[in-house]
């Protein structure tokens, strides 16, 4: 077989995904080009009941006192340190929550956090929780670490 | 390189059905396969997104050529191609030790590991006897 022919069937079906691709998606690339997926790679308008909100309000709700925050890093670092008050549902993507780890009304605030902007759990997690029919679920994307770096009330290893 | 026409056809059959089906179920689901190249840290936000976007189509078509036998040399050379880069990405994942989903079969979640690394491995010897097999047989006939 020539060399030209086969680079020539390469180009053909490379050309080809890439056309297909990009047309199948174009209110996708629209969607991105907004900015829609600046924080996590998700369609708002697939999952109405979550947001995604900053420390200010973390914090706002934190003191309000009727959000449940839920942190969903692994149980060791939750033990060495979490957000005063948080519940641990550790979660990586594939494990099944059950109904018994979400003992809350419909309507109640959930934050749902993880080690900070880089860690996709909670965005994961927060997907679950509005499968489970959760109506107002808020993820805190600057998760832990911004939690920290604010000095906000917190708990640490020992004293929980 | 295996010479039985017998097992090339399975080779084929393997390879093309598995990265049908790989393909398909990413296409369920760009936004998600978007998110899961992004958490391998080593594209840009936009690379990932485009990556995601064509990169399953290119499987899927590949996969039903291989099988079909339309361009095969070009299709076998493309999948051994995307298999070399998931090699290199997945040892590279491995020894960062980051703890991350594949997102090679759309929402099946997979970790990387070892295993992974194996059946990458398989599937790259299976598409370069393919890719091997069709240049022979176009030399024959030409």
């Amino acid at each position: 077989m020539r060399f030209k022919e086969l680079i020539f069937q390469v180009t053909v079906i490379l050309c080809l995904s890439f056309v297909i691709g990009i047309s199948v998606n174009l209110s996708l690339i629209k969607q991105y080009r907004k900015g829609d997926f600046r924080q996590s790679f998700f369609s708002p308008e697939d999952f109405p009941s979550i947001q995604f909100i900053g420390i200010l309000e973390a914090e706002y709700l934190f003191v309000d006192g009727n959000a449940v925050f839920l942190d969903s890093r692994a149980e060791e670092k939750y033990l060495e340190g979490h957000i005063l008050g948080s519940i641990n549902i550790p979660f990586e993507g594939g494990e099944h929550i059950v109904e018994e780890q979400l003992p809350f009304p419909r309507q109640t605030t959930l934050i749902v956090y993880c080690d900070g902007n880089e860690c996709q759990s909670s965005v994961l997690l927060a997907k679950v929780l509005a499968d489970y029919g959760f109506e107002e679920i808020r993820v805190f994307f600057g998760g832990w670490a911004e939690w920290v770096a604010a000095g906000l009330p917190l708990s640490e290893k020992n004293d929980s | 390189m295996i010479r039985n026409k017998s097992i090339l056809w399975v080779f084929r059959f393997v390879v093309g059905g598995v990265f049908i089906w790989a393909g398909l179920l990413k296409i369920l689901d760009p936004l998600e396969f978007s998110q899961n190249i992004a958490n391998y840290h080593v594209f840009s936000r936009d690379l990932s997104f485009l990556t995601a976007l064509v990169l399953p189509w290119l499987e899927v078509l590949c996969g039903i050529l291989v099988i079909l036998g339309i361009f095969r040399p070009a299709s076998s050379l493309l999948l051994s191609g995307l298999l070399g880069v998931f090699l290199i990405l997945i040892t590279v994942t491995i020894f960062r030790g980051l703890d991350v989903d594949c997102g090679c079969f759309g929402s099946i979640g997979r970790h990387v590991d070892y295993r992974l690394l194996l059946t990458d491995i398989v599937l790259l010897y299976l598409t370069l006897n393919i890719f091997v097999s069709s240049l022979r047989s176009h030399s024959t006939a030409s």
